[in-house]
């Protein structure tokens, strides 16, 4: 046997697939089996037909949600954008000790688990919280209902994933060459203009990762939208949840989880072409 | 212009420090549910804490899952970033996309497939089902953290080594293994915190019997809102601190000792 093992791996071209053979046969089992059940499912429960993507695609409901994903994940990665952009710029511009102070506290951030933020946004938000009682305090006497809302769940979507925003933008701006800034001033670039046609290209980069990753992400997210989200207003994950928790409906959250599926490799594939996936978590 | 960014950063940054921060004075609150700030501050949640098996189970299933997860990861992930990295074969492009799939596939879809198939064997709501779950989602990470330190590997060590003498298996053994130990050991802990977060999945599959403290924590929050998550939340944001600060002061120590013995 050893002898046998010592023969094969003579031929070079035979040890890459002894080391990398069982991690290969572990995610054919266990990660693309699963995922290929979804698709079966999707076609096959309650009964084998397509009508689980028809009731998808076309049902106002279902349309609906898919649409209201669709807008918070663009409102959430455009909100993002705007918050983590002057941060990084911030970060990549002071002097060593308040960038590294701003990116302990980003990294500290991103490192805290979604659930802990998630509860941190309930009790700010909550009947009970500071912003309401600031609200109170300023005279506002009926204050709007806060928790619960699309807005709280946007909110702390936008706090959960700006550090991943942040991040993809710092590393961007902290290679920038000041010479570039420089001579682009001594041609007689000012102010907005400086920004618009020369810092802004050069960081288009980071944006566009900062983004895409936001954007996938949010399009899937399951615990925020479902803890602070409105019940009336659910986004995808949320409701796919619902067809398998509650309703016992594999079909039809199959049929959602795969819409959903397609979507984000559809937009990952994109972006694969056009930059290589990894970079993206790189 | 300056000036403004200035404070546009600075309000940016009390909107991500404060949600961090709100969850200490929320543990030493006394009151039952959210109310902030607090009514009056005592021990008696972190009491709670530490003696409700219906919090300590879960967190101490939590650990055990991340730590089987993590074994098994490294297992499967090591010798395959050796592959991948170092040696040039057919299909390499399908198996770099494969290995990174995990995370281009939302946890919920996941969590869809999981709780049919596991289900069909029989593994759903156990610890082995959430461990085997995990540590396909821990994958992408210790491989990327891995490869990017086995890429930075300066080969002439070894080659140095074998040169001398030394055989492949004792060159891999005492050169090749302590230079990778730094990368090896963050690809492990990485790997344990992508399993000790995960939540979706477990909301699914864990059950009662298998039931992680994400998943303890989500089902609190959405039932009563338990003033021990506060508690929970703070030792977890404390942890975070911890492994955020404490190598940072390391390295400062360090290069002050280096200057030292250089002076």
């Amino acid at each position: 046997m050893g002898n046998c093992i010592a023969r094969l791996t003579e031929r070079k071209n035979l040890w890459p697939w002894l080391l990398l053979a069982p991690l290969a046969i572990y995610m054919a089992v266990f990660f693309l089996v699963p995922l290929i059940d979804v698709a079966i499912m999707s076609v096959t429960e309650p009964r084998p037909t397509l009508a689980n993507y028809q009731r998808v695609l076309t049902g106002s409901l279902y349309l609906r949600v898919f649409l209201n994903t669709f807008i918070t994940a663009a409102t959430v990665t455009f909100a993002c954008l705007l918050v983590g952009y002057p941060l990084a710029y911030l970060m990549a511009n002071s002097k060593p000790r308040t960038a590294t102070l701003i990116l302990l506290l980003v990294t500290m951030s991103f490192w805290t688990s979604f659930l802990v933020r998630t509860y941190a946004w309930m009790v700010l938000l909550g009947n009970n919280g500071p912003i309401v009682w600031l609200l109170q305090t300023l005279g506002v006497q009926q204050p709007p209902q806060l928790l619960f809302t699309r807005f709280s769940s946007t909110l702390a979507m936008v706090h959960i994933l700006a550090p991943y925003m942040v991040m993809n933008i710092y590393s961007v701006m902290r290679k920038i060459d000041p010479v570039l800034i420089r001579s682009a001033e001594s041609l007689g670039a000012k102010g907005l203009a400086l920004f618009r046609h020369v810092y802004l290209p050069l960081t288009a980069p980071g944006i566009a990762n900062g983004s895409v990753l936001v954007f996938v992400i949010c399009l899937g997210f399951y615990v925020t939208p479902v803890l602070l989200g409105s019940p009336r207003e659910q986004m995808v994950a949320g409701l796919i949840g619902n067809q398998i928790d509650e309703f016992l409906a594999f079909g039809m959250g199959s049929a959602m989880a795969m819409v959903l599926l397609v979507v984000t490799l559809a937009i990952l594939t994109i972006y694969h072409r056009r930059f290589g996936l990894d970079k993206l978590w790189g | 212009m300056n000036r403004f960014l200035r404070w546009l950063g600075i309000a940016v940054a009390i909107f991500i420090a404060a949600p961090l921060v709100i969850v200490v004075p929320m543990s030493f609150s006394n009151a039952r549910s959210l109310q902030f700030p607090p009514p009056g501050y005592w021990l008696g949640y972190y009491q709670a804490y530490f003696t409700d098996w219906s919090w300590l189970r879960p967190t101490w299933n939590s650990i055990l899952i991340a730590s089987a997860t993590t074994m098994l990861t490294m297992v499967l992930v090591v010798p395959a970033t050796f592959a991948l990295v170092r040696h040039r074969f057919r299909g390499k492009g399908i198996a770099d996309l494969m290995m990174l799939m995990p995370l281009a596939v939302p946890h919920i879809v996941m969590a869809v497939g999981y709780y049919s198939y596991f289900g069909s064997f029989g593994i759903v709501h156990t610890h082995l089902g959430v461990i085997l779950a995990h540590t396909c989602l821990s994958v992408p990470i210790a491989f990327l953290v891995l490869s990017a330190n086995l890429k930075g590997f300066d080969r002439t060590l070894e080659r140095a080594a074998l040169s001398l003498g030394a055989s492949p298996t004792r060159t891999f053994i005492h050169i090749t293994l302590p230079i990778l130990r730094p990368g090896l050991i963050i690809s492990a802990l990485f790997a344990f915190i992508q399993s000790f977060d995960e939540t979706v999945v477990a909301i699914f599959i864990s059950g009662r019997d298998a039931e992680t403290l994400p998943r303890k924590m989500f089902d609190s929050i959405r039932q009563e809102a338990d003033p021990v998550i506060a508690v929970i939340s703070t030792l977890l944001f404390a942890a975070v601190i911890l492994g955020v600060t404490v190598p940072l002061v390391v390295a400062h120590i360090r290069n002050k000792q280096a200057r030292l013995a250089a002076a």
